[in-house]
């Protein structure tokens, strides 16, 4: 019949899109895995140093004080981790999308080991004590120009690829893709350039390091973790997404008041008050995309719960996405001068930070990562067992680490907030909550060591051999 | 929404203006200049910002490699906000009395330095002001223990600022007091700081971010004369 013939084309064309994408999209996937697994173990340590500095407290252990620590576990978790990942799904996703193979794979690996080089010099870099102490810019100066090339040439590699596609539709993820990959060169030159090079007021650099960490995460991880949703969750239900008109008010809210963002962390500091106030009002402000997008999205999962019990692709997806609205309420919350107050500069803050980066976007890369990397393959995840404890205790962590961030933060800055108490009561109300994560992070440790083993055992090919993959769920929809 | 150009336009428009009104303009307008104020009283001339970076700069760069930043603020915001300039064991060493001008930071105040360093947490106490409470030999042997100034401090030691070494001769005048020693290397050894230690304490002692800026600042502390820049 001319549908099966077409259907089976199709499929074809999807194996060999896969095919042709395995190298640069498994060598970006499991080099972010590798970095993640330094980020959870530093992240562990961090913490622990954070309420304990006796830890590991040898003299030769002087590099892991949490001055050190802190910002290594956060770069090795952005720039090794997260946006390593994202490069590796995304790269896929435009040869799904696109419907073209890829081709000049080369540029990717070469970009992709400069990459990993930057981050590796600037991991070491902070380690041994030559740090910037800039939020999310730690990395020695001298790194971020090797970090900028190597994004460069997967961002010429990425048009390139736009320009060679063989479906002249353009799909949501698109935009987001291509939205990523533009603003995050012009967020991170921008940053460097008037942080690190320009001369100038240092408290304009310290708002421009606020701008940068709140641009990264509205235009750059927040991008590509929907990219992945709205290529997933329509994949995985098996048919298109709910609205394409919301779709649409959902990207360009986005794009209007993204690039506004972050100064809210200062707050009542040293900056032109319209700065922060400004900012605040765009987080506020941008709860009406986060919205659209949110609602587009559960339109498009509703009435499939057998999906979403049998798709763990699905469900770490579901996971981001419900952080990633959780992480947008709590930010516009903390936009209000009355809870801003308590939440800018306390535990909370670095809470915030871990909430985008691994309950929302990380989860998202999960879910992408779970399916497509048996479609890259050809073999099934060897343990069924080992995804669902990585989710549940994902999704532990994280549950705990935000309560203990968020109502530490609050308890800690009311105790700075009493004035006539001793310094000593200060600095231990936030203790108890300090423990607390680290016992979270813990659980983060073991949950990503499920991911590891599963990874490494379907990479050394001890799944199940399959050409095409079932267990992620479901008969892919066309398109 | 199929044309590339349409898309990048857009995102280009939508991305542009928040980029020059938060980033390009402020870098360059927030540059201070000096502004002269009379003392009512005196009649004396003040400038503020001074017009010369009033931090030590070495000291500086080995606060941000050590990452001091992701616990300390320097940054006190106005009452409403909190209350980050002064707590009762603030003074100096053995006194509760209020030892410095207390005002919330201006952006003046950060004049002539690389970075801002405002703060990411605040685990320990606001920094701007820390050059008036304790001496160079307090700041050396809290970071070499902090836990034997505070005892419930969570701040990991700067052991590695510090070189312990064998006396040899005489005991060298910069050697920290008050080390307590295993055994019975008391008077064999003395822990002396680095060159690295001895910049981050002068960076400490530098911090002092509190210059009147016009005649209606309420001057808490006796000594009004000078910019307070005695350092």
């Amino acid at each position: 019949m001319p549908q099966d013939k077409v259907a089976q084309e199709d499929i074809q064309r999807r194996t060999a899109i896969d095919r042709s994408a395995r190298f640069p999209v498994l060598f970006f996937i499991t080099s972010a895995a590798a970095w993640l697994a330094v980020a959870v173990i530093l992240g562990f340590v961090q913490q622990m140093k954070l309420h304990s500095p006796a830890f590991l407290d040898a003299p030769s252990l002087f590099f892991l004080n949490y001055g050190r620590s802190n910002p290594a576990f956060m770069s090795a978790l952005v720039y090794g981790w997260a946006i390593q990942a994202g490069i590796g799904v995304v790269i896929w996703l435009m040869a799904r999308l696109c419907r073209a193979e890829v081709k000049n794979p080369i540029t990717l690996i070469v970009a992709g080991h400069f990459w990993n080089l930057g981050v590796l010099i600037g991991v070491l870099g902070i380690l041994t004590g030559h740090g910037t102490s800039i939020e999310w810019l730690a990395f020695p100066k001298a790194v971020w120009p090797i970090l900028c090339g190597a994004f460069s040439l997967i961002v010429i590699w990425l048009i390139t690829m736009f320009h060679r596609r063989q479906d002249k539709e353009v799909y949501i993820s698109v935009w987001y893709i291509l939205g990523a990959c533009f603003w995050f060169p012009w967020i991170f030159i921008t940053a460097n350039l008037f942080i690190h090079i320009f001369p100038g007021s240092a408290v304009a650099k310290a708002a421009t390091n606020a701008w940068f960490m709140g641009s990264m995460i509205y235009l750059v991880l927040v991008p590509i973790g929907l990219a992945c949703a709205y290529y997933l969750i329509p994949k995985i239900i098996g048919r298109p997404v709910h609205s394409a008109q919301l779709g649409y008010y959902g990207f360009w809210g986005l794009a209007v008041f993204g690039g506004w963002t972050g100064i809210q962390k200062f707050m009542g500091g040293p900056l032109p008050a319209w700065m922060p106030a400004v900012s605040g009002a765009a987080v506020i402000f941008i709860l009406i995309p986060v919205f659209i997008i949110v609602v587009n999205q559960l339109k498009t999962v509703r009435g499939n719960q057998s999906a979403v019990n049998s798709s763990p692709a699905l469900r770490f997806t579901l996971a981001g996405i419900s952080f990633f609205i959780i992480y947008c309420v709590f930010s516009a919350l903390s936009s209000f001068l009355a809870i801003g107050k308590f939440t800018q500069i306390s535990l909370t803050s670095m809470g915030t930070q871990i909430l985008v980066v691994y309950g929302f976007f990380s989860m998202t890369i999960f879910g992408a990562i779970y399916f497509m990397v048996p479609r890259l393959t050809g073999t099934e995840w060897p343990n069924l067992k080992r995804i669902n404890s990585h989710f549940i205790l994902s999704i532990y962590a994280m549950g705990t680490l935000l309560i203990m961030h968020y109502f530490g933060g609050v308890w800690q800055s009311g105790a700075y907030g009493k004035f006539d108490a001793p310094l000593e009561n200060a600095v231990s109300a936030g203790k108890p909550y300090a423990i607390g994560a680290s016992v979270a992070w813990a659980f983060i440790v073991l949950a990503n060591l499920n991911f590891f083993l599963n990874l490494i055992s379907i990479l050394l090919r001890s799944g199940r051999r399959e050409i095409v993959s079932k267990f992620v769920g479901h008969q892919e929809s066309s398109g | 929404m199929n044309s590339l150009k349409q898309f990048i336009l857009g995102i280009t428009a939508t991305f542009f203006v928040p980029w020059l009104c938060l980033i390009v303009i402020p870098h360059n307008k927030m540059k201070a200049e000096p502004v002269e104020w009379a003392d009512a009283e005196t009649g004396k001339l003040f400038t503020y910002p001074a017009g010369k970076p009033n931090i030590f700069r070495q000291g500086q760069i080995v606060y941000a490699q050590e990452g001091c930043a992701h616990c300390h603020t320097q940054m006190i915001r106005p009452t409403y906000m909190g209350f980050e300039s002064w707590r009762p064991d603030f003074g100096k060493e053995g006194t509760v009395e209020l030892p410095i001008r207390i005002r919330e930071t201006r952006s003046g105040d950060y004049d002539g330095e690389q970075f801002a360093y405002l703060g990411i947490q605040r685990i320990g106490p606001d920094l701007s002001n820390v050059g008036y409470r304790h001496d160079e030999n307090w700041h050396h042997e809290h970071l070499y223990n902090p836990q034997s100034k505070r005892d419930f401090s969570m701040m990991p030691s700067f052991r590695h600022l510090y070189a312990k070494r064998r006396i040899k001769g005489q005991r060298s005048e910069h050697a920290l007091a008050n080390i307590h020693f295993k055994n019975d290397e008391t008077n064999e050894y003395e822990v002396i700081p680095t060159e690295r230690a001895k910049a981050l304490v002068g960076y400490l002692m530098t911090l002092k971010k509190d210059d009147p800026f016009s005649s209606n600042v309420e001057d808490g502390s006796e000594n009004n004369e000078g910019d307070g820049k005695a350092k």
